[in-house]
């Protein structure tokens, strides 16, 4: 096995940052997997410029993967080019996880984890934070588990090579995706008790209030995701409608 | 809104969205931290906080998924928290939100544009020989033309905010407290969504639980 050297694969894993930078319809994230790889691929082949350039036009390849855990492809495909692997099976090793890459990563970060650190830091702007403290907080609790994810994932990769799947199984990520969700539902319902708590100066009027915000749950909630979306053009519609009406008042 | 202030803010909108998708993606774009960023160039962090917390409440449920088309968050609340800073109390806040949600769908439409063009930017290797050169400034023009992108969106936006928000000073009819109702009501409807993404009502008495403990707690400490 040919080892590239720390200097490289550190490269490679900074540049794992930039990977969405050329996010694309045709190749997704193949030009960012090819701009990371680079450093990787020229300490391999720099005594076979052929190799060189069929690696750099298989790396190139359209791609997808959740941005933090395709960290973990790019490590194994580092360690698999290291390790004199066949191109054809770093190609199939990479078609058959960026699949479970995506849908792993969107529901243990965007669908889990992202929601869970916003409730905290709207809970604390609710309880009358300083924004400072607001921030401060919500960047450094989510990128605690951002970067803890990216560099996890780059090392497993290097590590287990094409057997990442193990890694995936051992921390059983799908179970912690779940348990993200609970703890965000659980953060969403104290957010909204606080948010009553806040309101409930303004006397009666703040129950009634309260009534048709558990309507809007409701409702919302019957939309889903999907549904939301258009409805944040039909917020800019009401307001404006306001706008107009106290304009003639 | 001081016109030495937009460069300043202009530049934030476009750190801001390269934040968002192609650098790092350390959530520094999410509207209550771009927000209270924009507040602070402004001299109101409190305020901007205030616009950020409510947009993000909002644009909350939606996911980067895949290659769908999402509102982006970071200029838009740069945009909204410059607008709402010109209009002073309730209607200010209106505006911000409602300013704030439209350019995050303005924001959505340019990010398709762009990864458009990157199509035409980065190789693809079914076309021919992929060259280091090729490969390397491929993706950084991309990452340039995302700053750019920000940039403009911002920049327009803060335009809008300059020119109409100080028309409609006065034309809010209602007062803070029907406001902030009128936002929270509105803000239920996105939880409900983000509440369907996070298991649905079969979490529903947890939901339930953990809203009681907070207003409990909140009736103990606010």
């Amino acid at each position: 096995m040919k080892k590239t050297g720390t200097g490289s694969r550190l490269r490679a894993f900074l540049r794992s940052f930039l990977i969405q930078g050329s996010w694309n319809y045709r190749t997704m994230l193949g030009g960012g997997f090819a701009f990371a790889i680079l450093p990787v691929l020229k300490r391999l082949y720099r005594d076979d410029p052929e190799g060189f350039r069929q690696a750099l036009q298989r790396h190139s390849e359209h791609f997808n993967a959740h941005p933090y855990l395709a960290d973990l492809a790019l490590g194994a495909t580092c360690r698999m080019e290291e390790e004199g692997r066949d191109p054809e099976e770093i190609r199939r090793f990479k078609v058959a996880v960026r699949g479970p890459l995506g849908s792993l990563g969107d529901a243990l970060v965007w669908v889990g984890w992202r929601p869970a650190t916003v409730l905290v830091a709207l809970a604390l702007a609710l309880a009358g934070a300083p924004p400072w403290v607001v921030v401060v907080t919500f960047l450094g609790i989510y990128n605690a588990g951002h970067l803890f994810l990216r560099i996890w994932g780059f090392r497993q990769g290097l590590e287990r090579s094409s057997r990442v799947g193990d890694a995936l199984r051992y921390l059983a990520l799908p179970r912690q995706a779940d348990r993200l969700a609970g703890l965000a539902a659980l953060l969403l319902g104290g957010v909204g008790g606080l948010a009553l708590a806040r309101s409930l100066d303004q006397g009666p009027q703040a129950l009634l209030w309260a009534g048709l915000a558990g309507l809007g749950v409701w409702a919302g909630s019957r939309m889903g995701e999907r549904g939301w979306s258009p409805g944040l053009w039909g917020t800019v519609v009401v307001t404006g409608v306001i706008f107009l009406f106290g304009w003639f008042a | 809104m001081d016109p030495a202030l937009v460069p300043a803010l202009t530049l934030l909108g476009a750190l801001l969205a390269l934040d968002g998708t192609a650098l790092g993606q350390f959530m520094v774009s999410r509207p209550l931290v771009a927000g209270t960023l924009a507040g602070w160039i402004l001299g109101d962090p409190v305020l901007g906080l205030t616009v950020g917390c409510v947009l993000e409440i909002y644009l909350l449920p939606i996911f980067p998924v895949g290659g769908a088309q999402f509102p982006e968050g970071g200029p838009a609340a740069v945009v909204g928290v410059a607008a709402a800073a010109v209009v002073p109390g309730p209607g200010g806040l209106a505006l911000g939100t409602a300013l704030g949600l439209a350019w995050s769908q303005l924001g959505a439409r340019s990010i398709r544009f762009v990864r458009k063009i990157n199509g035409r930017l980065t190789p693809d290797p079914s076309e021919g020989e992929v060259s280091p050169t090729r490969v390397v400034w491929g993706h950084l023009g991309a990452l340039g033309l995302d700053f750019l992108r920000g940039g403009t969106l911002t920049l327009v936006g803060l335009g809008v905010a300059g020119v109409f928000a100080p028309l409609l000073r006065g034309s809010w009819s209602l007062g803070m407290p029907a406001t902030l109702a009128l936002l929270t009501l509105g803000a239920s409807i996105p939880a409900g969504a983000l509440l369907t993404s996070l298991g649905g009502w079969k979490r529903r008495g947890w939901v339930a639980g953990a809203g009681f403990l907070g207003l409990l707690l909140g009736g103990v400490l606010l």
